[in-house]
């Protein structure tokens, strides 16, 4: 296995429990109305890692590519991310 | 619109359940079902619906990729390079669905499920193709270890621009509808593009996360993704997906698709019934 591919599955492994258990636990809180501002808090960041973890994977690869000198991948992975940075764009403009 | 009472995060956990373990089985997505449950069972606007389930796309897409990941099956360089096409289609399909009527992407959502139904019928017998395993894998291809056949499977990625144009589609539709986007994205990669199927569905599976977040920042921004309906359902896809593996290996999968091709012929219609009203 090379060091990308680890790189990759140990930050879709962390984004994956992190956000759960993060839904779980402000789920549980929010239906039996215990903590509610908590229970929300909980449930929003667990939302927002849902959402950075594939963001994270890209960041990860175009810092890969470059320590490879692989200039064509980082170039193809920082205009994925140019388009995610255009969504957040569309969010909130 | 709809507060969370603990009935309706047991249902939408419920049904994100379902959704999950079916789309493991048949090797899509769960959005494709729970999208239209979400709009048609719970009265849901579609974009809210779409929104909650890019949210479970995500999430499967991780939990997926995270257990694959060294396994071969994933072809990053290939994945990297359709990523461009998938996140500039999801970036222009999420800024989209702000102006298109609820109507309009209704009947959209009626045409794709129809046309994933006949997808499914025609693929019914579908084998996986293996290429010839002394080729030269060139700068895209992959090489991987396939278990049933106790040999290394060797392909070379063909027709690189219809690969890019599915896969702009593909990220266009998902952000609209809610959906990964594996189900345009997968039959173009394995019958035209070379590549086998368990390949094209890993790096597929691997995709839609990057896909599925380009759209659902958009609705995230703009308030139509709220955490308390997602978290039930992704709680729900990622129990459904993890016993969906299992139920795969025991269930006649051809049954499975008419069944699921009879039922998302029905959704296309109550969607077009809908959009009519």
């Amino acid at each position: 296995m090379n060091r990308l591919e680890r790189a990759i599955g140990a930050v879709l492994r962390f984004g994956t429990v992190a956000s759960s258990s993060l839904f779980a636990v402000g789920l549980v809180m929010a239906l039996i109305g215990y903590r509610d501002a908590l229970a929300r808090a909980l449930l929003e960041v667990g939302l927002v890692i849902l959402l950075a973890t594939p963001a994270t994977r890209v960041v990860v690869s175009v810092i890969e590519y470059v320590r490879e000198r692989d200039w064509t991948f980082v170039v193809l992975t920082l205009v994925v991310l140019l388009a995610l940075g255009g969504s957040v764009a569309a969010a909130y403009l | 619109m709809n507060p969370l009472t603990p009935v309706l995060a047991l249902i939408i956990f419920g049904a994100g359940t379902i959704a999950g373990a079916l789309g493991v089985a048949l090797g899509l997505g769960g959005g494709i079902f729970l999208v239209p449950f979400l709009t048609l069972a719970l009265g849901f606007p579609l974009k809210s619906a779409a929104a909650i389930s890019l949210s479970t796309v995500i999430a499967t897409s991780s939990a997926v990729s995270a257990r694959r990941a060294g396994n071969q099956l994933i072809n990053l360089r290939l994945g990297m390079v359709l990523e461009v096409a998938t996140t500039a289609g999801s970036l222009l399909g999420g800024i989209t669905a702000q102006y298109v009527a609820e109507t309009a992407l209704q009947r959209l959502f009626g045409v794709v499920s129809m046309a994933v139904a006949f997808a499914m019928i025609g693929r019914i017998n579908r084998r996986n193709v293996i290429a010839d395993p002394a080729a030269d894998p060139g700068r895209l291809g992959g090489r991987f270890y396939e278990e049933e056949s106790g040999g290394v499977v060797t392909y070379r990625v063909r027709r690189l621009p219809l690969a890019l144009v599915a896969s702009f589609i593909a990220g266009n539709v998902s952000s609209l509808l809610g959906i990964g986007g594996g189900i345009i994205k997968v039959p173009v990669l394995n019958a035209w593009c070379g590549m086998p199927l368990r390949a094209a569905a890993a790096t597929s599976a691997l995709m839609i996360g990057v896909t599925a977040t380009g759209g659902a920042v958009i609705y995230y921004g703009h308030g139509d993704l709220r955490p308390l309906l997602a978290a039930p359902a992704v709680l729900g896809v990622q129990l459904g997906s993890w016993s969906g593996s299992r139920l795969a290996e025991n269930t006649s999968v051809k049954w499975l698709k008419l069944l699921m091709a009879a039922l998302l012929a029905v959704v296309a219609v109550l969607m077009f019934l809908r959009s009519a009203r």
